[in-house]
């Protein structure tokens, strides 16, 4: 979609303008885990959309008018209403678009799908650790907590005896994981799901979704980002471009 | 729990919508075994209904209850209203007094005022009912919230809470159950 390989907007930029009628605008950055999953929600729903990346390292000014919080993924519709917080994100175009659902319409699936949502929720910062340590620490702790988290993970793929998270087809909760296990095939690190062999089988699954794979991260251009990120360059956001 | 802010903000919600239930208080310092089949860490609050179904987090818990039971709806039905509150709860944890309207949904109470109530309510408690003096909107908005009849059925009475906060912080098991006369 438009805007999705465009070089990324920082401090002293104009705002950009209104957003067209008929399409929704998602703030962005090419490597951010959580836009991801509104970059996966978008596809997979077929929605028309516009992609502004932003600078993370050096935000423009007019850019806390849209988050509070200055942070990536926000939805900006033609209407002017402003959208933040990935899951909120995903949440509100699952309901608000029409086609296929992401979220199941039972009660009962749907809080299951939010409680695992808590179940990966320390993931993130544990791997950005691991990452921000790699090479330079010993980082064997941070190793053990990952392969706890995982296997929380694991014992739900086997208990529930699917291929995916939400049952026997892909749905919501796939997706807003998915982005930290594209990391770990992107840098080579598939040996850390080596004793989860279901979530290993998940992982492969994911990959032949069609809007997985038409977003997958290129992995010449996350290390290079990585690199530059973990250094707090500013150019960063931009790699490869 | 009787005195916990996030169990709390489950039996607002059922009693909101009028949802036939039963509460099974848990001692959190002296926790059953059979507890941990029903919450890996035993945390509450935990729903169980009758075909054995587990729904726990509190947030989770409120929305399970809103979309599973007919009747008053307390999330909005607008997709965009409904993603403004969850926003809001997130701003919660960071901000307080972040409203322009009576309530925080609007001129209506709804689900955001019910999450929020409980920590309010225990500020009188607590002693800090100082801490909303400079924000009149947020004192206004507790004052409108306890002429609420659901939040009125549930306030805890200050004295049973001051007596379980003293025993509590004296690792006394027997403080869960302060209050009771039998």
């Amino acid at each position: 979609m438009s805007g999705a390989s465009a070089r990324s907007l920082g401090k002293g930029s104009a705002p950009p303008g209104q957003v067209p009628e008929g399409l929704i605008r998602v703030y962005s950055m090419r490597f951010c885990p959580f836009a991801k999953r509104t970059l996966l929600v978008l596809k997979a729903k077929g929605i028309g959309h516009e992609v502004i990346n932003i600078n993370l390292k050096n935000k423009p000014e007019w850019f806390f008018k849209k988050n509070p919080f200055g942070l990536v993924p926000v939805l900006e519709n033609s209407q002017g209403q402003v959208i933040y917080e990935s899951a909120i994100t995903c949440e509100y175009l699952d309901e608000a678009y029409p086609g296929k659902k992401l979220l199941p319409h039972d009660p009962y699936e749907k809080a299951c799908q939010k409680m695992v949502f808590e179940l990966f929720s320390k993931v993130p910062p544990l791997l950005l650790s691991f990452l921000r340590r790699q090479n330079k620490e010993d980082c064997s702790g941070l190793k053990e907590e990952l392969h706890k988290e995982f296997s929380k993970l694991e014992e739900v793929l086997t208990k529930q005896k699917t291929t995916f998270f939400g049952g026997s087809s892909l749905s919501m909760i796939d997706y807003l994981i998915w982005p930290w296990f594209e990391w770990l095939v992107a840098l080579e690190l598939n040996e850390y799901v080596n004793h989860t062999p279901n979530l290993k089988l998940w992982m492969a699954a994911m990959m032949k979704d069609p809007a997985v794979s038409s977003l997958f991260i290129d992995p010449k251009a996350f290390r290079g980002f990585l690199d530059l990120y973990l250094q707090n360059n500013l150019e960063a956001c931009d790699y490869g471009l | 729990m009787r005195f916990c802010p996030y169990a709390h903000r489950t039996r607002l919600v059922l009693q909101a919508k009028g949802i036939r239930h039963e509460v099974i208080n848990i001692n959190l310092r002296n926790k059953p075994e059979w507890y941990f089949t029903k919450h890996p860490f035993g945390k509450i609050p935990v729903l169980e209904n009758s075909k054995c179904q587990l729904i726990y987090e509190s947030v989770i818990a409120c929305e399970y209850l809103d979309d599973a039971y007919p009747g008053r709806k307390l999330y909005p039905c607008d997709s965009y209203e409904r993603a403004r509150q969850k926003m809001l709860l997130e701003l919660f944890y960071k901000i307080l007094g972040y409203q322009n309207t009576v309530f925080f949904g609007g001129d209506c109470i709804s689900m955001i005022d019910y999450l929020f109530w409980p920590w309010f309510e225990r500020l009188d408690v607590y002693g800090i009912a100082d801490c909303v003096n400079h924000t009149p909107a947020l004192r206004l908005w507790i004052a409108a919230m306890k002429q609420d009849p659901t939040v009125c059925a549930l306030l805890i009475d200050k004295n049973i809470f001051l007596g379980f906060l003293n025993l509590y912080f004296q690792n006394n098991p027997d403080a869960f159950d302060y209050g009771l006369s039998c």
